[in-house]
């Protein structure tokens, strides 16, 4: 074939000349630094830079990128370097520069020429189409860098001549809002460089498709580390806002934390039955004290006006009964069902109907969990808010997602084991009971974990349906396992606690939130006290979603060696 | 290619006998099963239906159908374990329909009331409920009240669309480098990540959306008072982000590897192969993730309710994002507290909405994504 000795393998050193567009995008990775400081006010627009005010800097930078860009497109086509650019730029570049020049030629129709709506809509058409069929019917080494670069100096000269300065504004017509430089210009430049650094990106990959490759994956990496940057940022600045908060107090040493007794049956040796008591001195005495030997007041204290350091104690309790709830009800539920779907039944329209069901509950907005607990537990419970609707609640929106993930583990243990164990004749419940269910149980335990980090941080549900008091005291926190009774006629069993209506932490953020924006002379500090308390939920749910995270790899690890 | 569709009639034949050979199934198990177990779980099965009828009714007895259900669960599973195992898990998988239909029937049963109070005529046929989409106003508490959910429906239109286009391409994107272009071990630090961006509570979104973004957007924009649908928007699709980001990068897994090592094979580059081979396949999966992203979107509760202004209004230009009154979970969430009667049943006549939309979006996601399934398995 005669077309094999002019195919290149590999394309050989970059020279100098073809470093150049990565240095330009290098610039604008600098350029897009300072623009986002700009926009987050960690500088001004009129601080002064080597004599000189940001605004210029940023307006001189782009013109300089936007030129470089013009010079790669221009060198390229007078063939002095060596690239492969195809026939056009392609039609998603070209639409993307249309939309960009409809609207620029839209902002100059409006507002510099002041044409009515057909002038300015004539105005943003023709630059609109002018930048699309540069794109479009051009060589893709103009087509692509011509109209970026003429955006980009644009904007650059604007801002370097003053035309939009520190003293500018503009209120668009009956929007009722006012733009002003120091949130529009850094705008302005971070979506410039954004364009600019794409068609230098392209211009480095030397046009064609290694050239839309690099330019891809320029971006593609950019909103990767976005996504990163945001969570980090999110989760440090939770935690650098919240940290005083929470530690405030804290000592350590034996004795020196509050006391906490455990008790069944109210830790005495009576029982009440038909209405008597009887004291049974044959009983041991149900109940056990313990000290601890920290005293964090954040995690320990309620909020009360005579507590010195309001605490979120009733909160956390409310919140850990949930989860014991919800755990308590869903679990069973959601494997027996993975079992039979995964184990007994056969594809058809039951199994169908199921999955059908079980996704559309998964999707269920949590208000509407919330209201469904509203209408069906809080009648059937007493007719306030309780408890146990809350957990209930919980538990119908943990389901779904514990019978997702179980099924999923269930079906992914290998056939293997089920044909090794029929082969020892082993019938076939007793199979799923000792090979299956002992196999699937990291993946079941996995998806339990990282079900309840979900619902621990859920309000809603629990708004409807548990929510009572706006900062609870330290002494109104709810004791569960206190508060079983026995009594003579049915339900037979009584729990004054299960039917109370408390706090947990995302209701706690809730309702502090609704204080800050009233009068409450409760807490001294309700904003601090706010971000310890934002941090104690995050602190929380983090965890259940790393050891979640944690134990799904290692027991992938430890399935695939 | 398979053949024609079937006729109607061939359809029914196969329904028909589907459904015979399920009941031989049902009476050869039952004739099969020893007689005290048949008792046991016609017990069983009769005191657990009775519990739930109980439990419905508010009974003081439900207590003794659920001790009768229990001790009869006890003996089968003591005599007949595998028969009585068999019948638990398939009533366990019976609640999941339960509980979806509950919710239906007791969401719809609450909200009655407001639709029969709204009906409109057209051509002189009553419709319930139609007063609440053809008027505006809102007005609960002074007379004639008038409950109407077309502000709430603008306002979640505008925050989930706005949503959309933060979550939809950002999403997509790194998904893409989740699965395509992301070295090993910088997958293994991306992915965690994306979960624990799911795993952020609302509220603590709400939290600082209230203390912190919404007065700087009030003073950077100059707005009145604080609560823009940009800003609801931009933070409910950084809430969405992660579902559209799992889901599509299972979709994009899924595209065997052969395809696109063929590709590759060709000369073409890694974009190149994305763009024209692995997206094109993985297009269902793909529009199913966006689709979740949005129903996820649209049922976002708490950000939006703390960061909205909460009075139900629709901005004189439709489109002006600057300024955020109320959408159909706000409404919810902040008068729950406050209302009775009939705004009570408004309340539940927005959830209504909330719960039909998000199930349509639901089941039509998981439409296309058998869809995607059939064709990539290779028995199209």
């Amino acid at each position: 074939m005669s077309g094999v000795t002019e195919s290149e393998i590999y394309r050989g050193q970059t020279t100098a000349i073809e470093a150049v567009p990565a240095v330009v995008v290098g610039m604008a990775a600098v350029l897009f630094a300072l623009a986002l400081a700009a926009l987050l006010e960690l500088v001004t627009l009129t601080d002064r830079v080597a004599g000189v005010s940001m605004i210029v800097v940023l307006g001189s930078l782009l013109v300089l990128i936007g030129i470089a860009d013009v010079a790669f497109g221009v060198g390229s086509r007078l063939e002095l370097v060596e690239t492969k650019p195809e026939p056009n730029a392609g039609l998603v570049a070209a639409a993307a520069f249309g939309g960009i020049w409809f609207v620029v030629g839209g902002l100059i129709g409006s507002q510099t020429l002041g044409a009515g709506l057909v002038g300015w809509l004539a105005v943003a058409l023709l630059f609109g189409v002018a930048a699309f069929g540069l794109a479009a019917f051009t060589r893709e080494d103009v087509g692509s860098t011509l109209p970026a670069g003429a955006f980009a100096i644009l904007a650059g000269v604007v801002f370097l001549t003053g035309a939009i300065g520190p003293a500018w504004t503009w209120e668009p017509n009956g929007l009722r809002v006012t733009f002003f430089p120091k949130s529009i210009v850094p705008l302005v430049v971070l979506f410039a460089v954004l364009v600019a650094g794409w068609a230098a990106a392209k211009a480095y990959g030397g046009f064609g498709a290694r050239g839309r490759h690099v330019g891809a994956h320029l971006l593609i990496y950019l909103n990767a580390g976005a996504i990163i940057a945001v969570l980090i940022g999110l989760v440090a600045f939770v935690a650098v806002k919240g940290y005083p908060a929470v530690v405030q107090g804290v000592e350590v040493g034996l004795g020196v934390g509050p006391k906490t007794t455990i008790a069944l049956f109210g830790g005495g040796n009576t029982i009440a039955l038909f209405g008597v008591s009887y004291t049974l001195d044959l009983l041991p005495k149900l109940s056990y004290t313990v000290v601890w030997p920290i005293d964090w007041p954040f995690l320990m204290n309620g909020a009360a006006l005579l507590t010195e350091i309001d605490g979120v104690l009733p909160a956390i309790v409310g919140t850990v009964w949930l989860v014991i709830g919800a755990v308590l009800f869903a679990v069973p539920l959601g494997v027996g069902a993975a079992v039979f779907l995964s184990e007994y039944a056969e594809q058809g329209r039951f199994t169908q109907a199921v999955e059908i069901a079980t996704n559309g509950l998964w999707s269920t907005p949590s208000i509407v969990f919330g209201l469904f607990g509203y209408a069906f537990l809080i009648p059937r419970f007493g007719g306030n808010k309780s408890l146990i609707s809350g957990m209930l609640t919980l538990g119908f929106m943990l389901l779904p997602l514990v019978v997702i993930t179980s099924r999923e583990a269930m079906l992914s243990v290998p056939d293997e084991y089920r044909d090794a164990s029929a082969a020892l004749g082993v019938s076939k419940w007793q199979t799923i009971r000792s090979v299956v269910l002992p196999a699937a149980l990291p993946g079941v335990v996995t998806g339990v974990i990282l079900g309840v980090g979900r619902i621990a941080g859920e309000t809603a549900p629990i708004l409807l349906t548990m929510a009572g008091g706006t900062f609870l005291p330290g002494n109104q926190t709810v004791d569960v396992i206190g508060g079983f009774e026995f009594v003579a006629s049915p339900p037979f069993v009584k729990n004054d606690a299960l039917l109370q209506a408390t706090s947990a932490l995302p209701y706690q953020v809730y309702a502090l939130i609704k204080a800050l924006g009233g009068n409450q002379n409760l807490i001294e500090n309700p904003e601090a006290f706010g971000w310890g308390l934002v941090l104690v939920l995050l602190g929380v749910v983090l965890s259940f979603y790393a050891v979640g995270i944690v134990t799904r790899y290692y027991f992938r690890k430890r399935l695939h060696g | 290619m398979s053949d024609s569709t079937p006729t109607g009639q061939a359809i029914l034949d196969r329904r028909l006998n589907a459904v015979s050979d399920d009941l031989e199934a049902l009476r050869d198990s039952v004739g099969d099963a020893p007689p005290d177990a048949l008792v046991a779980g016609a017990i069983g099965s009769l005191s657990l239906f009775a519990s739930f009828v109980g439990f419905l009714l508010v009974s003081p007895l439900t207590v003794v159908a659920m001790i009768v259900f229990l001790v009869a669960t006890g003996y089968g599973w003591i005599r007949h374990q595998a028969l009585t195992a068999r019948a638990v898990t398939l009533a366990m998988t019976a609640s999941t329909i339960t509980v979806l239909g509950l919710i239906t029937v007791f969401i719809f049963l609450e909200a009655i009331p407001v639709f029969q109070y709204s009906s409109g005529e057209v051509f002189g046929i009553t419709v319930p409920g139609l007063r609440m989409f053809t008027q505006t106003k809102w007005e609960p508490v002074s007379q004639p009240h008038r409950f109407s959910l077309l502000p709430m429906i603008h306002g979640t239109v505008m925050v989930t669309v706005i949503a959309t286009l933060v979550a939809g391409p950002l999403g997509v994107a790194a998904a893409l480098f989740i699965s395509e272009i992301a070295p090993p071990r910088v997958r293994e630090a991306v992915k965690p990540a994306v979960e624990i961006l799911a795993g952020i509570p609302s509220i603590v979104y709400g939290f600082i959306g209230f203390t912190i973004l919404s007065p700087w957007a009030s003073d950077q924009f100059d707005i009145v008072g604080q609560g823009t649908y940009l800003f609801v928007g931009i933070v409910v699709g950084l809430m969405a982000l992660p579902t559209v980001v799992s889901v599509a990068e299972d979709a994009l897994n899924s595209v065997p590897e052969s395809m696109k090592s063929g590709s590759l094979a060709l000369g073409t580059t890694d974009w190149q192969t994305m763009t024209t081979i692995t997206l094109p396949a993985a297009f269902s999966g793909v529009s199913a993730a966006v689709l979740l992203g949005v129903g996820r979107a649209i049922g976002e509760t708490m950000a939006a309710t703390v960061m909205l202004r909460n009075s139900p209004a629709i901005p004189e230009k439709v489109y002006n994002v600057f300024y955020g009154y109320e959408t159909l979970t706000s409404l919810i969430a902040s008068r729950y507290g406050t209302a009775h009667g009939n705004h009570m049943d408004a309340l539940f006549a927005a959830g209504v909405v909330l719960f039909i939309t998000v199930m349509f979006l639901s089941i039509g996601s998981q439409m296309i994504e058998a869809r995607m399934n059939r064709k990539l398995g290779g028995e199209e």
